[in-house]
């Protein structure tokens, strides 16, 4: 049976590898993979099955000579840039994450289009509902309105999910798939935070009322979901022009997720200390003058205690209904395999 | 009944508890009430006999919609007489088993009674009095006796089977034979109850399409049940706790009373609390398909309970010492909650849902899973009661095109006002000339009229009228008047 062409953008980052190891799952689909980092030879661990490009999404040439090479029938496009620390929570280096994330996405559906590919799909993000700061949201669906974001992220991955779905036209379908933030091997984001915790010092100490539900995703779960909006485009196209919430489906409490994760580390709090959110508010207040004044990387800051004070978790029913989709592997399965990698990542360091 | 003096204590320190039994004493009304002077003998004896048996169940059974009250009657002391023949364990199997397995015909045939229970079964009298019940069950409509003797067939064969079964008598082993003993004993309860409720068209029929709803109803009660009475059950020899879940924790069954292995235990009873708690959300799903304020109050009050009993028992090592129980403030408190509406159950819900999440331990082995299990709870009930509402979207076409229909509508709203007015005012302003033409037609004067208004509106106005004036009017109308 002949492979149909999958072009995968960023396919060599975290969800992207994951992506593409999900559809070589599947036996179905021939994947190029475009990343601004390839791997180099021999150091892959897919490297007969996928072929690699080194593309930038922010060059439209050379993006249209690749994805002309290639001829994807879908595109799945990953790409996206993630401002870490006190960035995170404000609009501060705005430009270069719109450049990347607006530019890019509409570099990459006027490609995918001139090439003659069917469709594409494309990994948002729940902060495009969910980074409206100092707001609660709980079990939101795909009717809340996007574009009230007040990060650079969550109103940049808007915008570009707002472009996503406008491009979707009979002749060419597209979708979303807005994903909760991800955690699994090689996460540079979530376990390595909670863990540095554990040296710092600060596993004692409850921001707010600890009673506030969040949602996480296991990135192989993410991954399946791509592999099943990639199959809807390609037959039913019941996806076409949507936009889904994707993550494990079962929201906990900011508080027990982190003393889940420092657990696997063979840590537990021996007491715990509720600080209220307002004192909590404070002290990332000063955290930051500090930060400033030092210009250090703080650990604390005002936009960290509103993140870990609200309650932020979506419905997945559109996604289960629609793309049939289901996580496959439990949050605490899930953190398990993370959080035992990351170990063996610090042993290794360590060694060294 | 005079209460303890440390009881007194208590409430002095609690008073929101003595708030809520005085609130329950003093304000409850029964939904439905049973009218004794309509009611033979045969089945006074039988409410006798529920009142006598059942402790908690009697109060929300006696409250039930008169179409249900004697069939759900009927049904519970059918089954209490079943279970009274199971657990009386002088009576030796070859002839328990035909009993339990032809329980259902037993209740066609006039005046059967059992006089073999041992002396010290406490519920025996009922079976020697049976002809009474099966006197009543005569009486009701046919699709319920039906019903309950349907489930009374398969609730007989389960209970036959684990009779003969010496391996569960030993304790049960793996959490499905656990599932399928709770089943048995509850699950079917669930099913035939919901099965009379559709049939008295008080329930949704849907709830007969997702089996697995009616299951958990008996399922979560059951299960409570067992995870509470572990010490009790122990005391007269018993196991039900399956072994999949103890052997986790404690290598022999009697470990788990151990002092030295009080963490273990804990870590045990939080499996067996986790294991109920996941039918949690099903039993508030089931609630949302009662439509009868009885119906809703009698399935309500055992579930609102038994997940507060599930709170009190979490984390908890006095499990293993004696009968842990609610207080009676807190079960009162309990039943006024649980007979309103489905909301406040939900709220009664979130509340346990939160205590059991504070005193979650995170040395527990389950600590995560009832992390996630609780959350499910909490998801369930804002699927169904959102605390939000989504705010509007200024930037959808829809919401674009509801704010210029709103525009439209305003716009014909305000013609339609005008419309109105200027009809009702022409309908005046005609009707009045109307009235006025045929004063006319009539002979009305109406110079005279117009003269004598000026007149007194004059004199109210305090103008000074000149006499000249008033002498030309009274010429006037004095003509007029010939």
């Amino acid at each position: 049976m002949e492979r149909i062409p999958i072009l995968v953008t960023g396919g060599c980052g975290f969800l992207g590898t994951a992506v593409v190891s999900a559809l070589l799952d599947i036996q179905r689909y021939a994947i190029t993979v475009i990343d601004i980092n390839p791997p180099s030879l021999g150091s892959t661990t897919f490297p007969n099955d996928v072929r690699y490009v080194r593309c930038d999404v922010l060059d439209p040439a050379t993006l249209l000579k690749t994805f002309s090479e290639s001829r994807p029938a879908i595109v799945i496009h990953t790409v996206g840039v993630y401002p870490l620390g006190m960035k995170r929570y404000s609009m501060e280096g705005k430009e270069m994450v719109f450049e990347v994330n607006v530019e890019g996405t509409k570099n990459v559906i006027d490609a995918s289009r001139m090439c003659g590919a069917k469709g594409i799909v494309y990994t948002s993000s729940v902060t495009v509902v969910f980074d409206e700061l100092n707001k609660d949201f709980r079990n939101v669906d795909e009717t809340w309105p996007t574009g009230r974001a007040g990060t650079s992220y969550g109103l940049s991955k808007a915008i570009a999910e707002d472009i996503v779905l406008s491009a979707n036209a009979h002749d060419f379908v597209t979708c979303a798939l807005r994903s909760a933030p991800i955690f699994g091997p090689n996460d540079t984001a979530i376990i390595p935070t909670l863990h540095s915790c554990i040296a710092a010092g600060q596993t004692p100490f409850i921001l707010g009322t600890g009673t506030n539900f969040q949602d996480f995703v296991y990135v192989v779960n993410v991954a399946d979901a791509h592999v099943l909006a990639v199959g809807n485009l390609l037959n039913s196209q019941t996806a076409a022009g949507e936009t889904m919430f994707i993550t494990n489906g079962t929201p906990v409490t900011t508080r027990d997720l982190c003393l889940a994760v420092w657990k696997e580390f063979g840590h537990v709090p021996r007491f715990q200390i509720t600080i209220p959110e307002a004192l909590a508010s404070w002290m990332g207040f000063g955290a930051e003058w500090v930060s400033w004044l030092t210009s250090t990387e703080g650990l604390l800051s005002r936009g960290i205690v509103s993140d870990g004070c609200r309650d932020r978790y979506a419905s997945i029913l559109k996604a289960r209904r629609v793309l049939g989709y289901a996580p496959r592997v439990s949050l605490e399965e899930g953190l398990k395999i993370s959080c035992q990698h990351y170990q063996k990542q610090l042993n290794g360091r360590s060694k060294r | 009944m005079m209460p303890s003096p440390s009881t007194m204590l208590y409430y002095v320190f609690h008073p929101n508890e003595l708030r809520s039994i005085i609130q329950w004493k003093v304000w409850h009304n029964p939904v439905h009430e049973r009218n004794e002077a309509t009611e033979c003998e045969s089945l006074k004896r039988c409410f006798h006999f529920l009142n006598l048996t059942s402790r908690s169940f009697a109060t929300v059974i006696l409250e039930l919609h008169p179409n249900l009250l004697v069939p759900v009657t009927l049904f519970y002391l059918v089954l209490r007489g079943l279970d009274t023949v199971e657990d009386d364990m002088t009576i030796p199997l070859s002839k328990k088993e035909p009993i339990l397995r032809n329980f259902q015909d037993v209740l066609d045939q006039d005046g059967w009674n059992f006089q073999e229970n041992g002396p010290d079964e406490k519920d025996r009298q009922l079976l020697v009095e049976f002809n009474v019940v099966i006197e009543e069950f005569k009486k009701i409509k046919p699709v319920y006796r039906d019903i309950i003797k349907d489930i009374t067939k398969r609730m007989g064969n389960g209970m036959a089977d684990y009779a003969n079964n010496a391996e569960f008598n030993a304790g049960v082993n793996t959490i499905q034979d656990y599932e399928l003993y709770c089943h048995y004993v509850a699950g079917l309860v669930g099913e035939g109850c919901t099965r009379l409720f559709v049939e008295a068209g008080l329930a949704n029929e849907a709830l007969l399409k997702k089996p697995e709803l009616m299951e958990s109803m008996g399922q979560f009660l059951q299960q409570v049940n067992i995870t509470r009475d572990i010490k009790e059950d122990q005391d007269d020899g018993r196991r039900f706790w399956p072994k999949e879940i103890w052997s986790k924790h404690v290598d022999n069954f009697d470990d788990l009373f151990k002092p030295e292995n009080k963490e273990k235990a804990l870590n045990a009873s939080s499996e067996m609390i986790l294991t109920a708690l996941t039918r949690a959300d099903d039993c508030l799903y089931y609630l949302a398909g009662l439509r009868e304020q009885s119906v809703f109050n009698f399935c309500a009050i055992p579930q609102s309970m038994a997940i507060a009993t599930l709170e009190v028992c979490f984390q908890n090592y006095a499990l293993f010492q004696k009968n842990v129980k609610i207080t009676k403030g807190e079960a009162c408190q309990l039943m006024v909650e649980s007979t309103q509406n489905l909301q406040l159950v939900c709220e009664v819900f979130r509340r346990y849902a939160r205590k059991i999440a504070k005193k979650n331990n995170p040395h527990d082995p389950n600590f995560l899973k009832i992390s996630v299990t609780l959350g499910r709870i909490e998801q369930f009930i804002e699927s169904i009661f959102p605390s939000q509402k989504p705010p509007v979207d200024n930037k959808s076409p829809a919401s674009v095109e509801e704010a210029e229909r709103k525009r439209k509508e305003d716009h014909e709203a305000k013609w339609d006002l005008i419309y109105m007015f200027t009809a009702v005012a022409g309908t005046v302003i005609v009707i009045t000339f109307i009235m006025l033409f045929v004063a006319w037609l009539a002979g009305a004067r109406f110079d005279i009229a117009y003269y004598q208004f000026k007149e007194e509106l004059g004199k109210l106005l305090g103008y000074n009228t000149g006499p000249a004036q008033v002498t030309e009017v009274h010429v006037a109308s004095d003509k007029s008047e010939l």
